[in-house]
């Protein structure tokens, strides 16, 4: 009778973790959703990346461009990802063929703005106008 | 049908004017100098999809996109 009950109870129990977790799940998705206008930007983002670089941002949420100067390359990782784990604009990697990479860049729109934004802004300023935007940017050490 | 995308909080925000109404067109040759002097880089793109700034008006442009100065983060 008693072991009966306890069954009983394990399987209530049960069923209540799996619908509080599906819940919180539900949550969890409805709480990461881009808002419209961050689904502007990153549509704006997808129109002027290269067809090369919308692959690898589809496969990877980065994407590298080359440096109209010095023609080395940079990744720039999806905004919101550096955003939360390593600050404030701190999304572009100087890459090394030869070695891990060992320098990180952050500039960012004086305005603030949408992920997708920033990245587009970043690709530009890359690609038209590397030194003018390394300028004004600060250097970290990537993790 | 050109367009001017002008990066904001609220993702973009464009306007459409028809480059052959010339009202239209000294319309969109104003905003794009008052954007350039409040420190907006304009972008275009070339015919391969190339991004190219532009520091003049160009009436013949098809898409215009404006973002604010850099800064370091």
């Amino acid at each position: 009778m008693f072991v009966t009950l306890l069954n009983d109870a394990n399987g209530q129990l049960r069923r209540l973790l799996a619908a509080c977790l599906q819940l919180a799940r539900a949550f969890r998705e409805w709480y990461l959703r881009p808002s419209t206008r961050e689904q502007r930007g990153l549509k704006l983002l997808r129109e002027w990346l290269s067809q090369k670089q919308l692959a690898q941002y589809d496969a990877h949420r980065y994407f590298e461009v080359i440096g109209c100067h010095t023609g080395k390359r940079y990744r720039i990782y999806i905004y919101i990802y550096i955003y939360i784990y390593h600050g404030n604009g701190a999304n572009v990697i100087e890459l090394d063929d030869a070695a891990p990479p060992r320098t990180g860049w952050c500039f960012v729109p004086g305005d603030h703005l949408v992920a997708g934004n920033v990245m587009l802004a970043q690709k530009i300023a890359l690609e038209t106008d590397e030194r003018g935007a390394l300028a004004s940017a600060n250097n970290f050490t990537p993790r | 049908m050109a367009t001017q995308i002008i990066m904001d909080l609220n993702g973009d925000t464009r306007h459409n004017f028809d480059a052959k109404d010339a009202k239209a067109l000294l319309e969109a040759e104003r905003r794009f100098k008052a954007l350039s002097g409040a420190g907006f880089t304009a972008a275009t793109r070339t015919a391969s999809g190339e991004p190219v700034v532009t520091r003049t008006f160009d009436p013949t442009v098809e898409e215009t996109l404006f973002f604010p100065r850099l800064v370091g983060g």
